[in-house]
């Protein structure tokens, strides 16, 4: 079984953990296009080379990314989320009333 | 919310006595705070607080402070009853929370000398003296639950505290006292 | 019956101490120690096995577990093997796979039939007709079969458990032991891992150099100092059976099945010898020199029967004396080569008078009168390209020992990525690639001299050590010009039986054959031709495959390659695969109520829930009278396993707002609101209720097994926008009941409300902190039933006490627990969805009339822009409600909705309503019939269609007058 390092709690079997997807970042939904949007949605990067993912290490319900090679699926780094994501993110329009 | 009576535990606070023994700590008293200002908060509130996540310390006379990340604390008052339960769940502080560990986890001490060999029939994080030592905290699974396990030491004893989910509680006693049978 | 005991034969036997046991029905003496093999042959019992498909006669091959001749049965478990079988008292064994007696197996005559057999054979002949394999499978099975299965034994005790080690070091030999030391010298935790019940591998029989005594005081040497190091942990009787990444090893023992976790792992798995390919080579008595040094060494058999020996290296020399030594009659060596490397050898037979012929190779072997044993061979010289000469011979013999060569047991390395690479002309191997972290030491890795195999375990120790970082040592020097591997001839012969697999009983022309129909990948031709799919797992096939494979498509062995390796190197015990089960079950705090109340417990995900209360043979009119209770009076039921997100925060009603689809940031405090998830697909992903206790609280539901994935989803959402808010999943920090029915107000006034209940203070899909029966509770008016009804939220410990105050306070007006099923029924009254029933991986909102629930303005919530796209878009289905009268079939969920002749969706929900007496349900049709009046076409069992009614939900209490209340 594989073992994947969590930045938080250090090397555990891959078994305590939970894919969460690549990184990728969302397009500006008021501004992209329907075909823009699906890209977004359904496709993920599956050239061959290192991919950023999203894990999650279930016992303590802690997300991170790791960057691992889909190829030789060595994981070559693991980092807490917020070295990518180091700001507030806000989206605009007002709220309508309800 | 004013505070009410609580001594109850789906384990019937009991114990299982042996050359291994289970005991079920779940009616004794445990708070958490969870904020970016929680440490800060313990360390006024005289709490010898754990420099680094996964790490239990012990207050003389109070309890035990578990980190459970940067801004995660479990305070652990083996002595005192849960005699008191509040919902009352909003901020305490400036960005700290209170966590609702009295009612989301049972509570299980296990002592003697062969507990981590039990545990490696649980468990796949290495337990054992030299890997696992007095004062750290493994968050992992046991038998397909989730569980945080935290090795510290309690009226002179070695031992594991087991942290699981209220609703798993009867069947991680189930696994464990089977695990244990042969080494009673 | 003598055996043989000195200080280095017999080494595993107690001569003091016989067993007796059965083999076939006939009682055999053993002696403690002996493996059911051993016993047979000082026995001078050598037939032991029928071969799997001519049925020919077979016997012990390596005497270590690495050929498939001596399976045999044992009363409880099939196939096992009778070499590393230890002989018991009483214990029963017998022969498998034959047809009437193991010495006249009436299936023997298949051997003769054999032509009229090709390769390939069961893949053409019993295919066509099609549907013929049907009425072929029972016979071409019990003549193939391996071995009957108790059914009716009782499982052993198997267990599970985790170790963990430094260095993992596979293999107990030579190598294996100085990699242990010298790892466990500097400080790393080391598992020694010996599949065999005793350290020392080849140092036990194989006389290094010549020299037992000397090979021996050196092996006592290093295991006493193994078993002496603190810092080694050993396993004998163990098998390392498979690589995984990261160094997880699945280690076999008796019972328990050790799941290893190293850092890194030096396999010093040593290798297997090789047989030399010639007509009638699997005849009983044709062996491995390495076996014959065992069945000496080991256990002090020594046969009377006379010994040829047929060496392609020097070790076969040792294998002649070290025999003679012990008192066998050594009639000759037949030398593939025209020169021993150490010239001394051959002196040293001579003086032995031991006739040695050299460059000559066995043509082919013939048997006793009855087949069943080796009698003698017939010997041909090589000519100057290792072709077939002249016979020079035949010999009189009842054992021919082998060694031509040795193939290292390179699977566990390949199951890890490593490649294996062979020289043609030096038939040299090597292990190439190996994963990150693994080392190879020993003859694994081509050392075959003593003192090179021990530097190899050194220096694979200092390279683990350096890869741990615990030293920066460098390896020694270190190179063997010890060979041991010859490019032994394939003894083709007219009439064939050169046997390529034992197991599978290929021949030459079997593999040659299969590459001229065109299979040149070498795993074409194993899957066609079978080879190496036997219990052997191709350790004794897959080389002279390769080769023949290789010379008749005119590439390199290393060109042909060999198959791939995979888990699980031998066989593994189903039992101790399964071990102890865990099957984590959730049980609510008021679980043992339930049952006490007689609840019939059914699963809801992991959790158990009570189905209804009471007998199943009265289940329909429970659930009647359940929902009964709750239309007229009241009833309770536990919600427990609902799931509970509690946010809180300054940005907690932004973060709802992005999350769900409604509007939250006007909620107002007090407020429950119904929230419905989408995921980024824009799909209905999970439903809940929202109730906003403060400005910056809120506590939201979600359903019982959606809320772990709702959770994740939020933890990871916040993640990116970091809004500042606290997260934390309370499903099991807080427990629930739902109090339902006219009289619920009633019910709770009686067990005494901390706040006014009535509809003007606490109106419908109202949210109030308060107590009830002095315990503290998070108080919602919700309608999921539709019914005046409340659902109290108390932290777990306390539901217990709520529950029984509850009960007591609704006797007098006639409160009665309900379960899952009277809930369902209830809602779907009520036209209620239920994500995950009702919907699927594609509904959305439009589909299921939700578009209410979302909000058309916001800037922003989690699949909006796809809810966007979709509403675009014409519908393709819609969920209507449906009725038929209680005359028509019932139809079931999951049954089609047809519409133009084609599938057009299908029921979710259908139920028999006692409320309405009409059979009201839920379906996706096609758009054009979801007006209310349309009829719609459901395929019912048997193909029957029913045209039941499209109506508007809910179905009872259309205007929603009574939750309101």
């Amino acid at each position: 079984m594989k073992i994947l390092t969590c930045p938080l709690n250090g090397p555990r079997n891959i078994s305590e953990f939970v894919y969460g997807g690549q990184v990728k970042r969302m397009p500006d939904t008021a501004t992209a296009s329907d075909r823009e949007w699906a890209a977004y949605v359904f496709y993920e990067e599956t050239n061959i080379g290192v991919v950023l993912e999203w894990w999650l290490h279930s016992p303590s319900s802690y997300w991170f990314i790791a960057e691992r090679h889909n190829a030789t699926d060595e994981i070559i780094r693991t980092f807490p989320a917020d070295e990518l994501f180091t700001q507030r993110v806000d989206f605009s329009s007002p709220e309508a009333p309800l | 919310m004013t505070e009410t009576m609580f001594n109850v535990s789906p384990l019937g606070g009991q114990v299982y006595d042996g050359a291994i023994s289970i005991a079920d700590y779940t009616t004794r008293h445990r708070s958490g705070l969870r904020g970016a200002q929680a440490r800060s908060l313990l360390i006024e509130a005289g709490w010898s607080v754990p420099a680094h996540p996964n790490e239990i310390l012990q207050t003389e006379d109070r309890g035990f402070v578990m980190a459970l990340s940067q801004r995660e604390f479990w305070l652990l008052e083996p002595t005192r009853d849960a005699l008191s339960i509040s919902i009352s769940t909003t901020a305490v502080d400036k960005d700290v929370y209170p966590l609702f560990c009295q009612s989301s986890h049972c509570w299980l001490v296990v002592t003697g000398e062969l507990k981590s060999s039990m545990m490696a029939k649980l468990c796949g994080v290495d337990l054992s003296d030299n890997a696992f030592a007095t004062g750290t905290v493994a968050q992992t699974q046991m038998a397909l639950i989730n569980c945080i396990i935290a090795r510290h030491e309690m009226a002179g004893h070695d031992v594991f505290s087991l942290f699981v989910d209220h609703s798993l509680a009867e069947y991680a006693l189930e696994v464990l006292l089977d695990a244990r049978d042969e080494f009673v | 019956m003598t055996r043989i005991k000195t200080q280095y034969v017999g080494q595993w036997i107690d001569v003091t101490r016989s067993k007796q046991f059965t083999f076939d029905g006939t009682v055999v003496t053993g002696l403690h120690g002996d493996s059911v093999t051993s016993a047979l042959l000082a026995n001078d019992i050598w037939l032991q096995s029928r071969s799997f498909k001519y049925h020919r006669p077979r016997g012990p091959l390596t005497l270590c577990g690495q050929d498939a001749n001596t399976l045999v049965q044992t009363p409880n478990t099939p196939n096992v093997l009778a070499d590393r079988l230890e002989v018991e008292e009483d214990l029963r064994v017998s022969a498998q796979h034959y047809t009437g007696w193991l010495r006249f197996d009436l299936s023997r005559l298949l051997d003769w039939f054999g032509r009229f057999l090709p390769v390939g054979f069961y893949y053409k002949a019993f295919f066509k007709p099609s549907g013929s394999w049907r009425w072929w499978e029972p016979l071409v099975r019990s003549a193939a079969g391996l071995g009957v299965s108790n059914l009716s034994v009782s499982a052993p005790y198997n267990d599970k458990v985790y170790a963990f080690c430094d260095i993992a070091v596979v293999g107990g030999g030579p190598a294996g032991l100085n990699a242990a030391l010298s790892a466990a010298e500097a400080g790393a935790r080391v598992m020694l891992i010996e599949q065999e019940p005793y350290l020392g591998g080849s140092l036990s029989y194989h006389a290094f150099n010549g020299d037992m005594t000397a090979t021996q005081l050196r092996r006592d040497e290093l295991i006493q100092a193994v078993y002496e190091h603190q810092n080694i942990r050993v396993l004998v009787s163990a098998t390392c059976n498979a690589w995984f990444s990261d160094h997880y090893l699945p280690v076999l023992t008796s019972g328990r099945l050790l799941k290893v976790r190293a850092k890194q792992t030096i396999l010093a798995t040593g290798s297997s010898e090789q047989h030399a390919v010639f007509r009638h080579n699997d005849l009983p008595g044709v062996m491995m020199c390495s076996a014959l040094d065992r069945l000496i060494r080991l256990y002090g058999v020594v046969s009377k029967r006379p010994v040829v020996v047929l060496a392609g290296n020097d070790l076969a020399y040792q294998t002649a004396f070290s025999s003679q030594d012990a008192g066998a009659h050594v009639s000759a060596i037949v030398d593939l080569r025209e020169h021993c490397d150490d010239p001394a050898l051959a002196i040293h037979a001579e003086n032995r008078g031991i006739p040695i012929y050299k460059h000559c190779a066995v043509f082919e072997a013939s048997a006793t009168t009855l087949g069943l044993e080796l009698a003698k061979i017939v010997i041909h010289r090589l000519d100057q390209t290792d072709g077939i000469g002249e016979k020079v011979a035949t010999i009189k013999c009842g054992i021919l020992a082998m060694s031509v060569g040795f193939m290292p047991a390179y699977q566990l390395a390949c199951q890890g990525g490593a490649v294996l690479n062979y020289d043609d002309e030096t038939a040299q191997f090597s292990l190439q690639n190996l994963p990150a972290g693994m080392h190879i030491a020993g003859s694994v890795n081509s050392m075959f001299a003593l003192d090179t195999v021990e530097t190899d375990g050194q220096n694979a120790a200092r390279a683990a050590l350096r890869g741990l970082g615990m030293s920066v040592e460098a390896d020694e020097p270190n190179v063997c010009h010890q060979r041991v591997n010859h490019p032994w001839p394939f003894v083709k012969h007219p009439d064939g039986r050169e046997f390529v697999d034992f197991d599978e009983d290929l021949q030459i022309k079997d593999i040659v054959n299969t590459t001229r129909m065109g299979y040149r990948d070498i795993q074409l031709v194993k899957r066609f031709s079978t080879v190496g799919m036997g219990p052997s797992q191709g350790r004794h096939s897959a080389l002279p495959t390769a080769r023949l494979v290789a010379a008749t498509t005119d590439r390199t062995v290393t060109e042909t390659g060999v198959t791939t390796a995979r888990p699980p190197l031998t066989p593994e015990p189903l039992g101790l695969l399964a071990g102890r089960r865990f099957h984590p079950i959730r049980r609510s705090p008021l679980h043992h109520r339930h049952v006490a109340l007689g609840a019939h417990m059914m699963p809801a995900g992991v959790w158990q829930r009570p189905a209804f209360y009471g007998g199943t043979e009265r289940r329909k009119s429970l659930i009647e009278a359940e929902v009964s209770a709750v239309r007229t009076r009241v009833g309770i039921i536990d919600v427990s396993t609902l799931g509970g997100i509690e946010l809180r925060g300054p940005d907690a009603a932004e973060f709802m707002n992005r999350v769900y689809t409604f509007g939250f940031i006007k909620q107002p405090i007090g407020k429950t609101r119904y929230a419905v998830l989408t995921s980024e697909q824009g799909v209905v992903s999970d439903d809940g209720v929202a109730a906003r206790l403060g400005e910056n609280h809120y506590y939201v539901t979600a359903t019982t097994s959606g809320v772990d994935q709702v959770y994740r989803d939020m933890l990871k959402w916040n993640a990116q926008w970091r809004l500042d808010l606290d997260i934390a999943n309370v499903t099991s920090a807080f427990s629930a009941v739902n109090v339902a029915g006219p009289l619920s107000r009633k019910v709770i006034e009686t067990a005494g409300c901390s706040v006014d209940l009535n509809a003007h203070d606490f109106p419908y899909l109202a949210c109030k902190e308060a107590y009830v029966a002095g315990l503290p509770v998070r108080m919602m008016r919700v309608g999921f039933v539709g019914e005046l009804g409340f659902e109290l939220h108390a932290p777990s410990p306390l539901i217990g006490e709520l529950w029984d105050q509850l009960m007591t306070a609704g006797e007098a007006h006639g409160i009665r627990p309900f379960g899952v099923e009277a809930q369902r029924l209830l809602r779907l009254e009520k036209g209620h969805l239920i994500v995950g029933q009702d919907t699927d991986g594609m509904t959305h909102p439009d589909e299921v009339a939700l578009r209410w629930a979302v909000a058309q303005k916001k800037a922003f919530f989690v699949g909006n822009k796809s809810v966007d796209i979709l509403s675009k878009h014409p519908l393709t289905r819609q969920l209507v409600g449906f009725e038929l009268g209680t005359s028509s079939p019932q139809p079931k969920e999951g049954h089609l909705v047809i519409h133009d002749g084609n599938i057009v969706g299908s029921v979710t929900s259908c139920e028999y309503s006692p409320t309405m007496n009409k059979i009201i349900g839920l379906a996706y049709v096609h758009p054009s019939d979801s007006a209310v009046g349309s009829t719609i076409i459901i395929r019912t069992d048997n193909d029957i269609h029913v045209r039941p009614v499209v109506v508007t939900t809910p179905f009872y209490d259309p205007n929603n007058a009574r939750q309101t209340l």
